[in-house]
């Protein structure tokens, strides 16, 4: 057995990836500065290239901030299908060559190579991996390797663009100290400011103080970002497993209290992901409806079900639960849908409450939308809706 | 009041009573056995309101008289002793009880007899006669399929439809469905739905006895007399669900296959299912069956082949093996008939042998929808 120290971690993390898949379309995008994100002037920078960021833009930024930064970018519109394409071709090469691997997110994996050493070194396998997921996308993709997942991240982040980083053991410590406190994962803009108003800008800084003195500062959270600064990090590596959970949201392009559009919007994104389930072969047990009003006072409600992934029962409840939900005469800025406590399987057709024309009709609605495109069958009252198939800020659909 | 009485045959009889009694009761009588004594002859009650059996015995006593006494503690003591002779004395003032072994003495104190609920006068009641046997039977093969859903009361009962000269037993969750007639047997025509319990407590009591059962119906009561046992109860309070006109009558693809070779494999190849859905899918094609089952989870995968004869198109559909097994259990023919139609029609189950002329088994199964 091996302890926690004896561990071999790496991360891997595909480099602007959403950038990287366009510009596998079209090559034009090549060398230039590119966003990927929604054009209109509510939407987020959802990833954008090297060139982007010399201008000052990153993700999450507004894009209308963006444009002001970098009026020559090209924009480009996020298509998720490509994109979660490319992700399980490279966790399938993934899942064909390592033991243990967390996917945490799509363009993000973290290996546990402990005991692969016996062969050639874990760094120079990983760098094989790394060669034959390039070989085969033709993405660009770096990896940082260390005893710990934490480590590995930040490495990763020093061996970006398209590189590679390994940290010996011993030398965490050191390796993290020369860096900017903002490097270690969990530091965002606000404990970052923080800490530079106390003076503390490199992780050495950091490293050095005592930890009560961060728990005082920062709570429970203190102690762990001390733990991460000081390159201690005991998480192990959870296998991937299938997501638990679909869900959907949508903000709107200006608040709203028009509750007809509000329904059929939330109809709309009930349909679609009840239709996915389907694709999949799931049943949910559990649904949510989330609001967010104006001032961004965001409230939930769910409920447990019977396994499902039928439209008549699934929008029956999400529109019932957002009557529940929204009690305030307040314009609305956001609605969303999630399933939860997904299972693998298919709907258990009911003897007395389903007929054979309704199974029949979810079957042929579905084949339409497998052979024509999602959009093409819809509920009445979805429809003329605006199509929205991406999500910008998270990059899931929407 | 004094009489005598053996103890493993008070037990017994106590016993079978036992699964009337509910853990937690409205009213503290019901916590009692009720002891009534008339011509050297006691008899035995336990009542939840709802369902209420009795049971007789031959005694020695001088005297008449009833008295409440409290179950527990009287199974109890009953359960440690061996078996003898038991003298109880009763104090008809103070329903003080006192019970005499071989070992010694214990007492406890008692209720007044007469406040035990009344078991209510059935009028204008129709009624039929059955084999043990056959009710036994009737029972046991219809009872697994009712269901358990609070918001439909009437499927957690077994309905019963009686006409002159034949009787059906169903029940259904909504999923599976059986459907037991008989047609040696009936009575003036009338439907009522028994719930669970009573139902369960028949199936212990008819056990292996071989005689006659009187039944007894009005539409709120029905009334089960056989040996020396009477169970009477409230009845289910709806309508069942139409469940001739969701049994297909048409099914055209027709599979004739081993029972025990299809339930072993299925058994098997769940075990790889999903354990929340537990789905399985059958392909058949040509004569031959391919049960397949798999957990993306867990990358769990299984498949087996089995010969069999089919005619009909090839065809895939997918059920919860849990309903499957259930039903292919509860069969005891050597082959069995599945009959279907499409991947998204009820799976009818038949048994291919019929040992008893007057039975006729039908027994139903939903799918689960594939994404074709």
């Amino acid at each position: 057995m091996h302890g926690l120290d004896d561990r071999t971690i790496v991360h891997m993390d595909l480099d602007t990836f959403f950038v990287s898949v366009s510009r596998l379309q079209n090559s034009v995008l090549n060398n230039r500065p590119v966003l990927v994100g929604s054009s209109s002037d509510r939407g987020v920078v959802a990833s954008c290239s090297y060139e982007a960021r010399k201008f000052g833009v990153h993700s999450a930024m507004p894009m209308k901030l963006a444009k002001r930064l970098c009026p020559e970018a090209v924009i480009v519109r996020g298509d998720y299908e490509q994109y979660s394409y490319y992700s399980n071709i490279i966790t399938e090469i993934i899942n064909e060559n390592t033991p243990v691997y967390e996917k945490t997110s799509i363009d993000e994996f973290y290996l546990d190579l402990t005991g692969m050493d016996r062969f050639f070194g874990c760094y120079q396998w990983a760098t094989e991996l790394r060669d034959k997921i390039q070989n085969e996308t033709g993405l660009p993709i770096s990896f940082g390797m260390s005893k710990n997942k934490t480590v590995s991240k930040v490495a990763t982040g020093e061996a970006k663009p398209n590189g590679k980083k390994e940290v010996k053991r011993g030398t965490e410590k050191t390796f993290l100290g020369a860096l900017h406190v903002n490097k270690i994962p969990m530091i965002g803009e606000k404990t970052s400011h923080l800490l530079r108003t106390m003076g503390v800008e490199k992780v050495k800084t950091l490293q050095e103080m005592p930890v009560e003195l961060i728990e005082n500062l920062l709570g429970q959270n203190g102690v762990l970002i001390w733990k991460k600064a000081n390159g201690i990090d005991t998480s192990p590596v959870i296998p991937y497993s299938e997501r638990k959970s679909i869900s959907t949201e949508e903000t709107f392009e200006s608040d709203t209290t028009d509750i007809v559009q509000l329904r059929s919007v939330l109809i709309a994104m009930t349909e679609k992901l009840c239709f996915q389930m389907r694709k999949e072969e799931k049943l949910t047990s559990c649904i949510t409806v989330k609001i967010r009003y104006s001032n961004f006072d965001t409230h939930t409600q769910q409920e447990r079900i019977a396994y499902t992934s039928c439209d008549h029962t699934l929008i029956k409840k999400s529109v019932a639960l957002f009557e529940k939900l929204y009690q305030r005469r307040m314009l609305i800025r956001l609605v969303g849908v999630r399933f939860s406590h997904l299972v693998q399987g298919g709907y258990q057709i009911n003897l007395f409450e389903d007929s054979e024309e309704m199974i029949k009709l979810y079957q042929a609605m579905d084949r339409m939308r497998k052979k024509f495109g999602e959009d093409k069958v819809q509920r009445a009252v979805a429809a003329g809706l605006r199509k929205r198939t991406f999500n910008p800020f998270n990059g899931k659909n929407s | 009041m004094k009489f005598i009485v053996t103890s493993t045959a008070l037990l017994k009889q106590l016993q079978m009573l036992s699964g009337v009694l509910n853990s937690s009761n409205t009213l503290p009588i019901l916590d009692n056995y009720l002891f009534d004594i008339k011509n050297k002859e006691l008899t035995l009650s336990a009542s939840d309101l709802e369902t209420a059996m009795t049971t007789r015995m031959a005694i020695e006593a001088k005297e008449e008289g009833v008295i409440a006494i409290p179950a527990k503690l009287l199974l109890d003591i009953l359960k440690g002793l061996p078996e003898q002779p038991l003298t109880f004395s009763i104090d008809n003032k103070t329903l003080g009880i006192e019970i005499s072994s071989d070992y010694g003495k214990y007492k406890l104190t008692g209720f007044n007899g007469d406040e035990f609920p009344k078991v209510p006068v059935m009028e204008n009641t129709k009624s039929l006669v059955l084999q043990t046997d056959a009710l036994s039977r009737a029972i046991n093969k219809t009872f697994f399929a009712t269901g358990n859903d609070d918001m439909r009361p009437v499927m957690g009962g077994v309905f019963f439809e009686i006409n002159e000269d034949n009787l059906r037993l169903v029940a259904t969750d909504s999923h599976k469905l059986v459907r037991y007639g008989r047609n040696d047997s009936g009575g003036e025509a009338a439907s009522f739905i028994v719930p669970k319990k009573p139902l369960n407590l028949m199936r212990g009591s008819l056990g292996s006895l071989k005689t006659e059962v009187k039944i007894e119906y009005t539409h709120n009561n029905a009334k089960f007399t056989f040996d020396n046992v009477m169970l009477m109860c409230r009845l289910i309070d709806g309508k069942y669900p139409n469940y001739e006109a969701v049994i297909p009558v048409e099914n055209p693809f027709k599979l004739t296959i081993d029972r025990l070779d299809l339930l072993n494999s299925i058994k098997r190849v769940s075990i790889f299912a999903n354990k929340t859905t537990h789905q399985v899918r059958l392909k058949m094609g040509g004569s031959e069956l391919h049960i397949s089952a798999e957990d993306l989870d867990f990358a769990n995968e299984a498949q087996e082949r089995l010969t069999c004869t089919y005619t009909g198109d090839d065809m895939e559909i997918a059920f919860n093996s849990r309903f499957v097994q259930e039903l292919l259990t509860n069969l005891d023919s050597e082959n069995i008939y599945i009959e279907m139609r499409a991947p998204n029609r009820a799976g009818i189950i038949r048994p291919v042998e019929n040992n008893d002329a007057a039975e006729d088994i039908l027994m139903l199964v939903m799918p689960v929808m594939l994404n074709s």
